[in-house]
């Protein structure tokens, strides 16, 4: 059964979490991209974006992340994933965005990327 | 012996879901395992995506041809005004695209037929039914 896009977003301390749930496509992609958007003009350092209730993304899904991820590094913040579900993960892989965006198995391992610096966001030179 | 579904919609972002559900539907009952199921949605939305991409009107027009070990899906795209530049299409994302194309699918291709295009694309399934 196709389920429908929500999203929300939390604050907490110095970063914000936006956590999306179900399918991500060419009809909901506007929505994830205005909410992150409004999440990066927060400026907290860290946008943690918590795709692990995602059953579904496309390539406009991806290209919304990556524009979040430019705008990131356009304002020196950071932008981390949490992500685990095979599927979606092999798209990532497919299109070798795993070498672009830090991807954690938690929310909390992705805030922690972030506190402990163990994890290069220097990833300047992927070709999307 | 080839069983042929055809599928038609006008172009909304909304509607897409429905060559999504179809493809997903055929491969299931095809004998197509979970995750090669995943694959041809997936394809098929791509499929649909890129070949409307830019688009806001016309229509959609999908042929799924089901043989005894393959799906073809031909997917053909009528825009309203060719005029109104809705055949702009963002190159990074098709790339994307194409990247997820070749690597979902066994062939697919894009044909430019004055005034509609047209993509397609197979996929075998690779395990034997029982």
């Amino acid at each position: 059964m196709e389920e429908t896009c929500t999203i929300s977003e939390e604050a907490r301390d110095e970063h914000v979490v936006v956590s999306v749930r179900g399918e991500v496509d060419v009809d909901s992609a506007p929505l994830l991209r205005e909410a992150l958007e409004k999440a990066i003009s927060g400026r907290s350092p860290l946008l943690v974006v918590d795709l692990l209730e995602v059953t579904f993304v496309d390539s406009t899904a991806l290209g919304v992340l990556i524009g979040a991820f430019k705008l990131c590094r356009t304002e020196g913040l950071a932008m981390h994933l949490a992500l685990v579900e095979p599927r979606i993960l092999k798209i990532f892989e497919i299109t070798e965005l795993t070498d672009l965006f830090s991807i954690f198995p938690t929310v909390e391992e992705a805030v922690r990327g972030r506190v402990t610096g163990d994890v290069g966001d220097d990833r300047s030179d992927h070709p999307v | 012996m080839s069983d042929v579904i055809e599928l038609g919609f006008p172009v909304n972002a909304d509607l897409v879901v429905l060559a999504r559900m179809t493809a997903a539907t055929i491969a299931s009952r095809s004998g197509f395992d979970v995750e090669e199921v995943e694959d041809l949605r997936l394809a098929v939305d791509e499929l649909c995506i890129s070949l409307v991409a830019g688009g806001k009107d016309g229509r959609l027009d999908l042929r799924f041809v089901r043989d005894h070990d393959q799906v073809e899906v031909v997917c053909t795209y009528h825009p309203a005004n060719r005029s109104d530049g809705t055949w702009s299409r963002d190159e990074a994302l098709l790339g994307l695209s194409g990247r997820i194309l070749d690597a979902l699918v066994d062939e697919h291709g894009v044909e430019d037929r004055g005034n509609h295009r047209k993509a397609w694309l197979r996929k075998r399934r690779v395990r034997q039914r029982a």
